[in-house]
């Protein structure tokens, strides 16, 4: 359990957040040339690794926006917070 | 038709807590991001939306809370009748919606309002809700959207240990419950 300070409304708990997975996944601009290997590498595949991960979270049960989060897998540690298309605050 | 029954329709009291649903009244969700769209609702409501985060604006009929940076939740202070609030509703959409100015509502049979008193409110809540109701307790107005028993809700506080929750329908019955005999053991 740990606090998200969401960028709309302020330090809430984390029951209130729903996370969205891995951030700043870049969708090919022509899906139709891609291979399927490809196409699969960009549809599934994410980073599962411990220590600082760039995640999006939604405040489900609050304002309902998406944003992102750079967030420490090992400790939960929270290093940045910043809403959607904006550059993360530290270096990816 | 609008049906406006409800699940709960009760009062009660417990101690110095008294629970009631309040009913009928308006409510209508506003949806924006439109610059002129404040000094319409303010032309029309004699209320600007807020903008600071987790705040509401008031006058003597009506309340605008804010629930997200595009979002509010207008709702009237008193008892209406239904021509009122269809009169009201008429004259936002005409001004806002049908003007592609932003998106209004009617959410009155969405979300059911009920009204908690009394010194032992924020014990009662604070059995299971995550949310830090220190700051929200001090500042008349305040508005937060939280879980309360796993129900998404959004409490408005009015005045010193008064507040306004406001929960969905299909979920009120069942909160109802459960504020009922959490109640019984404060």
């Amino acid at each position: 359990m740990f606090i998200i300070n969401c960028p709309y409304c302020g330090e809430r708990d984390q029951t209130e957040f729903s996370s969205g997975g891995e951030a700043h996944i870049v969708r090919p601009k022509q899906p139709t040339e891609l291979s399927d290997d490809e196409w699969a590498e960009f549809l599934f595949m994410r980073k599962n690794i411990k220590g600082i991960q760039f995640e999006r979270w939604n405040h489900s049960h609050g304002c309902r926006k998406w944003f992102n989060v750079v967030r420490d897998t090992s400790n939960d540690k929270i290093h940045a917070v910043y809403k959607m298309g904006e550059k993360p605050p530290v270096n990816k | 038709m609008l049906n406006f029954e409800t699940t709960v329709q009760d009062s009660k009291s417990y101690g110095d807590l008294t629970l009631s649903e309040v009913e009928p009244i308006l409510k209508i969700n506003l949806r924006s991001n439109k610059r002129e769209f404040s000094t319409k609702i303010g032309k029309i409501l004699s209320i600007i939306p807020p903008i600071e985060a987790n705040t509401s604006s008031s006058n003597e009929d009506y309340s605008i809370l804010w629930l997200s940076p595009d979002e509010w939740l207008i709702y009237s202070n008193n008892k209406i009748s239904y021509e009122q609030q269809n009169l009201l509703e008429e004259n936002l959409f005409k001004n806002i919606s049908s003007i592609n100015q932003g998106s209004v509502t009617n959410v009155t049979d969405h979300w059911v309002m009920i009204n908690l008193k009394g010194s032992k409110i924020y014990d009662l809540l604070s059995k299971s809700s995550p949310y830090d109701f220190k700051n929200f307790k001090m500042k008349k107005g305040s508005v937060a959207q939280t879980l309360l028993n796993h129900t998404d809700v959004i409490l408005h506080n009015i005045d010193d240990n008064n507040l306004n929750l406001f929960v969905r329908r299909s979920f009120s019955e069942d909160l109802w419950l459960w504020i009922n005999d959490s109640a019984r053991f404060l």
